[in-house]
């Protein structure tokens, strides 16, 4: 087999370990669940639901990641983009209006970001810890004020009542990958956007402008964070401070998890988000259903960061190849 | 290459064996059934917490893991500390999906989705710490999986920090400083609202009990400039993070007659107001470290609910799996309002704390058998509480 071959196998191989580990941790998982005793049906619908936002957020910021930058404000985003969807609700009690405002509230956040990010040339990472606290601060400061003793706010569950279905969860959650699928694969711009990852001086000397897709990858990812509070709300229609706390890091292991690379550029997959993010819950629950937390605190959490680790050091391997990625 | 894919194999293998052999050392139900708490018939509860680690939460468990699992054909299994509304609907549908037959609830992140949870899965829930408000009640009272609540009304927890006010104003104190614990946590917002109160003072112009509440919710914590009156808050911190070790010394530099905490004090605080001399007061329990700190004259003043404080909320929710659902007079869920003990001495911390120790709670397996059963009514089981 010539050397050529022999790499392109290595590559695949390692392409596909992210989808062979999913369907593992799924079989796993839904052995370790018969064996203890659970209802599989109701267990796999838990897994899902908490899967579902962290991947619809995550798949947005794969356009970010893929420029070679990153967002840890989305969790915060999402929380604030729910806070002022249920306030907006409880004052006009219009889901039409609700709904706008959730999507509105992320992009807005996200196109801040951008715009801190591409024009004042702040790096993302300076601005989006600045976004996550002034957002999280703003939150809390509307839920306990609003919330009082209840300690958060809330719409009736009846409003979201019509979509709190998987099955309408899972076309949502098809819709909008199906979206940046396209984009990221199909247009000019993903291809771009990867170019400017891989390297962003070759690309400006190509005549590609960074801002703009800079600004277009926030976009995406803001169009993720308000479809991302929608689905929080259908899962449980009131939001209190810690509301989408976990989502910002999670984002980044699930990102790692579907084996994509940090550093983005051409090895970015737009798959990596799904994949991930439901291989990362799948394995939170099967650490969570084996090990008594109270036995052993944080032995999930170690368990979870050797994985991990492991997970970095093999995708990492098609990265540290002399060639330049094909 | 061939190293390579070596070391992919081995690493996948090596995830696949790790997670087969925590899967045989799994903490399912034990295989042999040696352990009678995982017998077939037992009855399954399932608790939800948000505080793992306050002396208060573990004394809950002890009681629960210790002394009712023993003397009960009972299963107790605790949820890690829930952070969120969604983290408790998710932990619900967990113990369903496992035909939990109840729930009792130590977490208030969202307890109107919890109720509205486990009516969804036909699973009884109760709530053992802290109580719904007025118009939750209202609303919830009536579902048939609503088994009731039995804690502290936040009437009460207003009431217990007003006490504590009181009695240091009554000792004559000049300056205090103010730990506000987890404001907006209501519990502590209402409790911290009371003991400005009790120390005679106003915030933002008012002793009067929604009037100070509404104005913490919005401050999100006790605003200093606020508070006016003959007995000073020379100092005020709240939470627990990298800047409150400063925070505390900074307090302690302005010398307070006393350091009246609204909860956990103990845990966080004790070793260095014992070694500065400063006297403190808390809303927590009768645990063996506020015992300690009790003894070596630091904690001069403790409200506390005793561990077994919780144990009517298990006899209504063992009472519910039984068949027996116990509804109050009026046909609703029941609600009742527990009130705090209070210790300003060693003599009187002892009377509860070894009273309701070990093998011997307050609310003991003779005091708890006398509201379980078919034949058990509201007037029973109120009659107890308001005895303890």
């Amino acid at each position: 087999m010539s050397k050529g071959n022999k790499l392109k196998n290595s590559q695949m191989l390692i392409a596909i370990l992210p989808i062979v580990a999913l369907i593992v941790l799924f079989i796993v998982f839904c052995t370790v669940v018969q064996m203890n005793e659970y209802r599989l049906d109701m267990y796999l619908k838990i897994v899902f639901n908490e899967a579902v936002v962290l991947a619809v957020v995550a798949t947005g910021a794969i356009f970010i990641y893929t420029l070679g930058t990153f967002d840890i404000s989305l969790g915060a985003s999402t929380l604030f983009a729910a806070t002022l969807g249920v306030t907006v609700y409880n004052k006009t009690e219009s889901l039409v209006l609700m709904i706008l405002v959730l999507f509105l509230a992320g992009i807005v956040c996200s196109l801040f970001n951008s715009i801190l990010a591409s024009i004042f040339n702040i790096p993302a990472f300076v601005t989006t810890v600045a976004m996550m606290s002034v957002l999280s601060a703003i939150a809390s400061q509307i839920i306990t004020t609003d919330g009082g003793a209840l300690g958060g706010i809330s719409i009736p569950s009846s409003v979201v009542e019509p979509y709190t279905g998987v099955g309408f969860k899972i076309l949502l959650l098809g819709l909008y990958f199906g979206i940046c699928y396209f984009i990221f694969q199909h247009t000019k711009t993903g291809r771009r956007m990867k170019y400017i990852g891989g390297n962003p001086l070759c690309a400006g000397l190509t005549g590609i402008k960074a801002n703009k897709y800079t600004i277009i990858a926030f976009v995406m990812a803001g169009i993720g964070v308000g479809l991302g509070a929608f689905l929080t709300l259908t899962y449980t229609p009131s939001v209190t401070t810690q509301t989408a706390s976990s989502i910002g890091m999670n984002i980044f292991i699930a990102i790692v998890f579907g084996g994509m690379p940090i550093s983005g550029g051409p090895r970015s997959k737009i798959y990596a988000a799904l994949v991930g993010g439901f291989s990362y819950m799948l394995l939170n629950d099967i650490l969570e259903i084996l090990i008594d937390s109270s036995a052993a605190y944080g032995i999930t959490q170690v368990i979870s960061a050797v994985f991990f680790l492991a997970v970095v050091y093999v995708t990492s391997m098609n990265y540290r190849s002399q060639m330049l990625p094909r | 290459m061939k190293n390579r894919f070596k070391k992919v194999l081995s690493l996948a293998l090596a995830g696949v064996m790790s997670v087969s052999m925590l899967a045989g050392c799994g903490k399912g139900d034990s295989a042999d059934g040696s352990a009678s708490k995982s017998g077939k018939d037992s009855v399954k509860i399932g608790v939800l917490v948000a505080d793992v680690s306050g002396e208060e939460a573990i004394g809950f468990r002890n009681y629960y893991e210790k002394y009712i699992q023993e003397n009960y054909d009972v299963t107790f299994d605790y949820t890690d500390a829930l952070e969120s509304a969604e983290d408790e609907k998710s932990a619900i549908e967990k113990f369903a999906s496992k035909g939990y037959d109840a729930i009792i609830s130590l977490s208030s992140s969202d307890r109107a989705q919890q109720i509205e949870t486990c009516e969804e899965y036909g699973v009884y829930y109760a709530i053992a710490s802290g109580v719904l408000d007025e118009e939750q009640y209202e609303t919830y009272k009536g579902y048939e999986h609503f088994v009731g609540q039995i804690g502290p009304s936040n009437e009460t927890e207003f009431e217990a920090g007003k006490a504590m006010g009181e009695h240091f104003k009554s000792q004559g104190v000049s300056k205090v400083a103010i730990y506000g614990a987890f404001i907006p946590n209501p519990m502590h917002v209402y409790r911290a609202a009371g003991v400005i109160a009790g120390l005679g003072d106003t915030y933002g112009g008012t002793d009067d009990m929604n009037g100070m509440i509404g104005q913490i919710f919005g401050d999100q914590a006790i605003d200093l400039s606020k508070i006016e009156g003959d007995v000073e808050v020379v100092a005020y911190l709240q939470g627990y993070g990298d800047t409150t070790t400063d925070e505390l010394n900074a307090a302690i530099q302005k010398a307070p007659d006393a350091f009246l905490s609204v909860g956990m004090a103990t845990t966080f605080f004790a070793q260095t107001l014992s070694q500065n001399d400063i006297q403190f007061a808390d809303i927590d329990s009768f645990t063996e470290m506020n015992l300690d700190s009790m003894t070596n004259g630091t904690l001069t003043y403790l409200a506390g609910k005793y561990s077994s404080s919780i144990g009517p909320v298990f006899a209504l929710v063992m009472n519910a799996v039984n068949g027996n659902v116990i509804r109050d007079n009026d046909g609703n869920a029941v609600s009742l309002s527990q009130g705090y003990l209070v210790a300003t001495d060693v003599d009187s911390f002892n009377q509860y704390y070894v009273t309701d120790n070990g093998d011997t709670p307050i609310y003991d397996k003779e005091s708890l058998d006398s509201i379980i059963g078919d034949s058990v009514t509201f007037e029973n089981i109120k009659t107890l509480v308001e005895s303890k």
